[in-house]
């Protein structure tokens, strides 16, 4: 992750600001609605393997 | 029993970093969402295409990079900035610590090209390599490499950065070395 590239100061500094902000969203908490997702794709698989299932894909 | 790890099961730890590269790309948190998403079902549908051992965090963010320039960057031009994030003027200089204001420099991020937002979070945030940002994007290293030049800068434009930074570079690095963010 720390790798230098002949980076200038005002390089760094500007990264070093893109990371906070960056990471200010990855820190958020993740919605619901992801969770429920995951669970929604993991039942149609299993939906899919055990009997047949309807996938459009 | 083989112990290689099952990328369905890794997917949802990358999801924070993914809805913070798609909210850098859309700029509006519910498409940032709704683009998470619609990755996420493309992801889930093309896993037996994932090479085990290989990024996933690449492979993701490459669907989901994908996903917004053939489906989101269109859609976006109806809607008109709901977040206000474009809208804001630029106005102070970097606080005398040498952190920007978080807000001037999201609105001076948010003026850039959507291929310069693109490869700072990629390069800059994400510490990707110019190799792997290159193989992304399917361009070239050196058209990485120059994108990145002149993305950072133009954001040292917007932010009025140069002038700045002569005169009280080393005590500002000092300060961003000494004090880790927020």
């Amino acid at each position: 992750m720390a790798k230098k590239r002949g980076h200038s100061k005002l390089d760094e500094q500007i990264d070093d600001n893109l990371r906070r902000v960056y990471s200010s969203t990855v820190n958020e908490p993740l919605p619901d609605r992801f969770a429920k997702l995951l669970d929604e794709l993991r039942e149609r698989e299993r939906g899919e393997t055990g009997t047949s299932g309807e996938e459009d894909e | 029993m083989t112990e290689a790890p099952d990328p369905k099961k890794e997917l949802i730890e990358h999801l924070p970093a993914m809805r913070a590269f798609a909210m850098s790309l859309t700029r509006n948190s519910a498409a940032a969402d709704d683009l998470v998403q619609d990755a996420v079902v493309k992801a889930w549908s093309n896993f037996d295409k994932f090479e085990p051992g290989t990024n996933l965090r690449a492979w993701l963010f490459t669907i989901l990079r994908n996903t917004y320039y053939s489906l989101y960057r269109k859609r976006r031009r109806e809607v008109e900035d709901p977040d206000g994030t474009m809208a804001g003027k630029l106005s102070e200089k970097p606080a005398h610590d040498g952190h920007l204001a978080m807000n001037d420099f999201r609105e001076a991020f948010a003026q850039l090209s959507d291929e310069q937002r693109e490869v700072l979070i990629l390069v800059g945030a994400e510490g990707f390599s110019y190799e792997d940002a290159a193989e992304m994007c399917g361009c070239a290293v050196g058209t990485i490499k120059s994108r990145t030049n002149r993305a950072r800068k133009r954001l040292a434009e917007l932010m009025h950065l140069e002038d700045e930074l002569e005169m009280t570079d080393a005590s500002t690095m000092a300060v961003i070395n000494g004090k880790p963010a927020a």
